[in-house]
């Protein structure tokens, strides 16, 4: 053998595994930080998957279309909240149990997207290539040696990705919008006695969230990649779900989880090249971000943080 | 007049949810006709393929077995706040296991056809264990975890057919099994195998267990009110564990049907997406044994003949799985329907029942 232990690491532990943590990682952030707004109303939706499935599609059906990734973005956004709209009226408004309400919207998107693709390119399970989101190359990094490598030539998206966090915080702590949000999670019955409508609020923050998760999954069709595949999302929607759980439905906690969980997907992906498939097979690593994620909510999970009343519809007189 | 009524308003589970099937299928309907797709035409040839000779009845009937079957998974579960998302996995692991006890060993039928299935069944079960722990024990929600343990299960069949067991054909698959573990086919020439009765077999046992022994009485109990059943000093933890088990064994065992019955081996692309049908088969059953079989031959009828709607026509085979998340959608909605229902069979002046309460 000669791979040594420390040459793997070599190979693996480098600025460009921070570089792809963090491309990684955009759409994770934003499709946590829109579940999180949502948890933080009292909603549940187990449907990210699903709406972040379909923005991924609507981005790279618009970007083929028109040319321009903007306009696909655009539309992304506007199918995630039609669906977000559906989702809310089912869970908010007919109070159906939240967690199938979601469970309904994912197998929904997984139909309607692979449908569409069919219906729209029919061949194969991808759609042609699009033009992707511009990437941002800033020339006064080029002098600084480690940042340049992690944050220069990524997409356009790591901005308000970076940003999100610090907004919702701010938000969240410091508006009194963000004061009603956190009561109609925690005390829907109180806040309406202020004469805030808790139903209007959870409204507002599940289709928050949508557009979020539409970012979220636009990111991976027209910037991380460059073409729709059915089923792209793989999986990101869920672990973004976990990544709110892990990190407490606060703004810190929930950004820190997605970073992680990215670092997760890079760090399985270098090590599938780094070490040879005859001593450990891809299969293992391929299986990484889905066990692992598991196994730190296992170890990890804390029932202080979130917000009382998740996932209980809210009834106007109390029963 | 009145008994009709009466009949109407007990019943109204089964006729919403009827409803919320016709509701989904005009959805369709439109939708297909929206994108220039003649909806009279796939309909005709959706019939044709489901049930147009023999060979396609009997191709219909094969896909009845494992929906039903991991149908009831799925009830057996819910029926106990268990939403078990994971069969598929658990099916996949079922059908490798009982493939690999199916060519490995050398036995009497009797005893080898029992133990090839049950080796699925134990696959299925054990690997159900891992969310029931995560769930019952670190609080985690088992529609996330049921969910991502599909992505290893898919990977771990993947690794032993293309890298650990001997190879054999183009598309990674183990070895055939042996006639001994194989189930007879009934109708020759065609896809119409054993299974049937295990099917029903399976469905038996969940009716008497749910309906007929304590056990079933108390995980029905759970289903019902966590807190209340705790009260009533039910081990909530305890039976739901035992539902999580249950559910991945019977998903377990619908592959190894499967691997028994159809395939005689397990390959990568072994299911066509049953785990998730059985979701929407589950509930369009109404979680019952009984109605899981009827709704099982719907949407296997609906399975064969859209794959035979989409050589004919320009609709894509992956109708399937939009019917699915359409008919969920109006399931989880149905409180929609049912509330115009009962204004609707109700009539303007309520009538009122013994034990029922008017609004």
């Amino acid at each position: 053998m000669n791979l040594t232990f420390a040459e793997i690491i070599k190979t693996v532990f480098t600025l460009s595994l921070v570089y792809s943590t963090i491309r990684i990682s955009i759409s994770i952030i934003f499709a946590g930080m829109g579940e999180m707004i949502v948890e933080r109303s009292g909603v549940l939706n187990i449907g990210i998957e699903g709406i972040m499935l379909m923005g991924a599609f609507s981005a790279a059906i618009g970007s083929y279309f028109t040319g321009s990734p903007w306009w696909g973005l655009l539309f992304a956004v506007l199918t995630a909240l039609v669906i977000g709209l559906i989702f809310a009226f089912i869970a908010i408004t007919l109070k159906s149990n939240q967690a199938i309400t979601g469970l309904a919207i994912f197998l929904l998107c997984v139909g309607l997207s692979g449908f569409l693709l069919q219906v729209i390119f029919a061949h194969g399970g991808n759609s042609p290539m699009v033009t992707t989101l511009p990437i941002i190359h800033l020339a006064f990094l080029e002098k600084i040696p480690v940042l340049n490598e992690i944050f220069n030539d990524q997409s356009v998206l790591m901005y308000p990705a970076l940003l999100l966090p610090f907004i919702l915080y701010i938000f969240f702590y410091r508006t009194p919008w963000g004061t009603w949000l956190r009561a109609a999670g925690e005390n829907p019955r109180a806040l309406a006695v202020v004469g805030v409508n808790p139903i209007t609020v959870r409204y507002l923050a599940t289709l928050a969230g949508a557009f979020f998760y539409g970012i979220g999954g636009a990111y991976l069709s027209i910037s991380q990649v460059s073409l729709f595949s059915e089923n792209m999302v793989a999986g990101r929607g869920f672990i973004a779900l976990a990544a709110v759980i892990f990190g407490n439905v606060t703004p810190r906690g929930v950004f820190l989880a997605c970073v992680f969980f990215g670092f997760m997907d890079a760090l399985q992906i270098t090590l599938q090249t780094a070490i040879p498939d005859y001593l450990i097979a891809r299969e293992v690593f391929m299986s990484m971000p889905y066990v692992l994620t598991l196994l730190i909510l296992a170890g990890f999970i804390k029932r202080s943080g979130g917000p009382a009343d998740i996932g209980n519809p809210y009834y106007k007189e109390s029963r | 007049m009145d008994r009709i009524r009466r009949f109407l308003i007990r019943q109204e589970a089964i006729f919403t949810t009827f409803i919320a099937l016709i509701l989904s299928l005009v959805v369709v309907g439109v939708l297909l006709a929206s994108t220039g797709r003649n909806p009279g035409e796939a309909f005709y040839y959706f019939m044709r393929g489901a049930f147009g000779s023999t060979f396609n009845t009997a191709d219909t009937i094969s896909r009845v077995i494992p929906l039903s079957i991991a149908g009831v998974a799925f009830s057996i579960g819910a029926k106990c706040a268990v939403f078990n998302v994971g069969i598929e996995g658990q099916l996949l692991l079922g059908a490798l296991a009982s493939a690999i006890v199916g060519y490995i060993v050398k036995l009497p039928a009797v005893i080898h056809l029992p133990l090839m299935l049950l080796a699925g069944a134990l696959a299925g079960g054990l690997y159900a264990l891992i969310p029931a722990w995560l769930k019952t024990y670190r609080r985690i929600n088992e529609i996330l975890s049921t969910i991502m343990l599909n992505y290893p299960a898919f990977f771990f069949n993947h690794f032993m057919v293309a890298k650990a067991l001997p190879i054999t054909g183009v598309v990674p698959a183990t070895p055939f099994i042996e006639d001994t573990a194989r189930l007879a086919t009934l109708i020759p020439e065609t896809r119409f195998h054993a299974g049937v009765i295990v099917a029903l077999l399976v469905s038996v046992f969940a009716y008497i267990l749910l309906q007929h022994t304590s056990i079933g009485y108390e995980m029905r109990a759970v289903g019902q009110n966590q807190s209340a059943a705790r009260f009533h000093g039910i081990p909530v933890e305890k039976r739901m564990i035992l539902a999580f088990f249950l559910s991945g064994a019977i998903a377990g065992l619908a592959g190894a049907v499967e691997t028994a019955g159809v395939h005689y081996r397990y390959n990568d692309q072994f299911s066509p997406g049953y785990g998730y049908d059985s979701i929407t088969v589950a509930m369009i059953g109404l979680l019952h044994p009984f109605g899981v079989i009827i709704s099982a031959t719907l949407f296997g009828a609906l399975k064969t003949g859209i794959l035979d709607m989409s050589v004919y026509t320009q609709i894509p085979r992956q109708l399937v799985t939009l019917i699915n998340g359409i008919v969920v959608l109006f399931v989880a909605a149905k409180s929609m329907i049912v509330s115009g229902y009962l204004r609707v069979v109700k009539g303007k002046n309520p009538v009122t029942h013994e034990g029922e309460v008017t609004e």
